[in-house]
């Protein structure tokens, strides 16, 4: 027999069978290519919403990095500021180390000139003891011969003796 | 060192272990001396005695008043007990007295009395007391057992009794009974341990001799004199230590206790001189015939001598260069603190 003619749209059945099986082949192929496809869409989305987590983490990791940064700007300006402040400090310690320095030799120089006004005191504070003692004797003599005298010259004149009669 | 007992030392007369030195005489001094002062005696010789301490008295009649008798004619039969040959008694002529006078309302120069005692005492020690002063059971201990050194000044406390304690008669238990004190006893204190310093000052006689006695340089005061004896001692390298017990004194009238007030604003008046003056400041060097050492002696009876008045044994009336400073000594005390205390001019 002949072929029939295709543009009858006729196909001999071998052909049919054929293309049925490509067909059925065909659809499949689609099922399982849809069937991926959804899986596909399903992983899809999975990947979508690890990236947004990982947005999220990375954003927050970036909040993070930038409070850290501005903590660590904040920390060294804190450093140079107490390092100014350490500078500052020291600079007056060691004014007020060589300022207890002299003082210090000052008043060593103090200590050792109040030493020396102390035993002159007591030199001087002696000696006047003694003074006041040896006027003490001086004026007693003084007396007593002012009393010896009275005493004569009264005698003398024919009067009375004066009250002390110390003479001898 | 040996005690100074009869058995070790020897008859009195030849050279006892303890002279007691005091002076005194019959003035009435502090109202009814004579009575005080005999039954001091009578009280002190028996302990002595029986304790066999050898000693002797040095007596001093200073200047006694002419229109009364001397405490040498009376005291032996006031105070039987005493030994004749135990008393060495000195009557000083009253001219010494106003010779030697820097302040007229002195009426005794008490120590240079006793320095007249101490410059002719005979003993290995030398106590110098006065005559209303009783003599402690420890004292008396420390006579006895010899615990004593050459180079230390003794000092003793005095406890001051009311003036009622024995009337009657003295006892032990008169004088340690806790009620009869007429106030709480001072202490003796370092470095001088001064207080009632004239009562009881014990010193071996060649130390006595090497400060030759109380100051006689200074003679416008009687209080302090005693203490500057102890300013010159430590100057001169002697330590002062308390010999472990008490003397006793019985108050009366004109104690200085009870008298000093009578005086407040007048001191310069007071029968004592200035009492302000510095007797822990300064000190002084005697003249080499400390004690009238020149004074013409004349021996009236087996242990009296009297001493007559000679301008060759008074000292200078004036002798600035006696007025010296204590010398410093490593690990000593230093003169006393200056005090602004001078009296006022003393006007006769």
């Amino acid at each position: 027999m002949k072929r029939p003619p295709r543009i009858l749209g006729l196909v001999r059945g071998s052909s049919y069978d054929a293309l049925t099986e490509q067909h059925s082949k065909a659809e499949a192929r689609a099922g399982r290519l849809a069937q991926q496809l959804e899986e596909t869409k399903a992983d899809s989305r999975g990947w979508k919403g690890k990236t947004e987590e990982a947005t999220s983490a990375l954003k927050k990791a970036q909040d993070a990095a930038a409070t850290a940064q501005k903590q660590l700007r904040q920390a060294e300006k804190q450093r140079d500021e107490q390092s100014r402040n350490a500078r500052k400090l020291k600079d007056e310690s060691d004014k007020l180390r060589k300022l207890q320095e002299a003082r210090a030799a000052e008043l060593a120089l103090l200590k050792q000139r109040l030493a020396e006004s102390e035993r002159d005191l007591i030199v001087a504070r002696e000696q006047l003891m003694a003074i006041e003692v040896k006027l003490d004797i001086l004026e007693g003599a003084a007396n007593v011969l002012d009393g010896r005298t009275r005493d004569i010259a009264t005698r003398r004149s024919g009067g009375v003796g004066t009250e002390s009669g110390s003479a001898v | 060192m040996a005690a100074l007992s009869d058995a070790g030392i020897g008859t009195p007369a030849r050279s006892p272990a303890l002279s007691i030195v005091l002076t005194g005489r019959n003035d009435d001094h502090g109202v009814d001396f004579r009575t005080r002062f005999f039954r001091t005696l009578r009280f002190n010789a028996e302990q002595l005695a029986a304790q066999g301490i050898a000693h002797e008295f040095v007596f001093v009649e200073w200047a006694p008043p002419p229109e009364r008798p001397r405490l040498v004619d009376l005291v032996f039969d006031a105070v039987p007990g005493l030994e004749p040959g135990r008393c060495a008694w000195y009557v000083v002529d009253g001219r010494y007295h106003q010779a030697l006078s820097l302040n007229p309302r002195l009426a005794y120069h008490e120590f240079i009395a006793k320095n007249v005692g101490i410059r002719r005492a005979r003993g290995r020690f030398v106590l110098t007391s006065n005559c209303d002063v009783f003599l402690g059971r420890a004292v008396l201990d420390v006579f006895a057992s010899g615990r004593l050194e050459p180079r230390l000044v003794y000092r003793a406390q005095r406890y001051d009794l009311k003036e009622n304690v024995g009337e009657e008669g003295v006892a032990w238990a008169d004088l340690e009974d806790p009620q009869n004190l007429a106030r709480p006893p001072r202490a003796l204190t370092l470095p001088f341990m001064a207080g009632a310093t004239g009562d009881f000052l014990l010193v071996d006689r060649e130390s006595l001799h090497q400060v030759r006695g109380f100051n006689e340089i200074y003679r416008a005061a009687r209080f302090g004199i005693d203490r500057n004896f102890l300013v010159k001692a430590i100057s001169s390298g002697l330590s002062i230590v308390d010999i472990g017990g008490p003397v006793y004194h019985v108050d009366h009238t004109g104690s200085y206790h009870l008298t000093a007030d009578e005086y407040a604003g007048r001191e310069h008046e007071a029968p004592w001189g200035n009492r302000g003056w510095h007797s822990r400041g300064v000190s002084y060097v005697n003249p080499p015939t400390w004690g009238l050492q020149h004074a013409p002696t004349q021996r009236v009876a087996p242990g009296q001598w009297h001493l007559d008045f000679s301008w060759d044994a008074v000292p200078p009336m004036v002798d600035l260069k006696g007025v010296v400073l204590p010398a410093s000594r490593v690990g000593r005390p230093s003169p006393g603190r200056y005090t602004a205390t001078r009296a006022p001019a003393r006007s006769r």
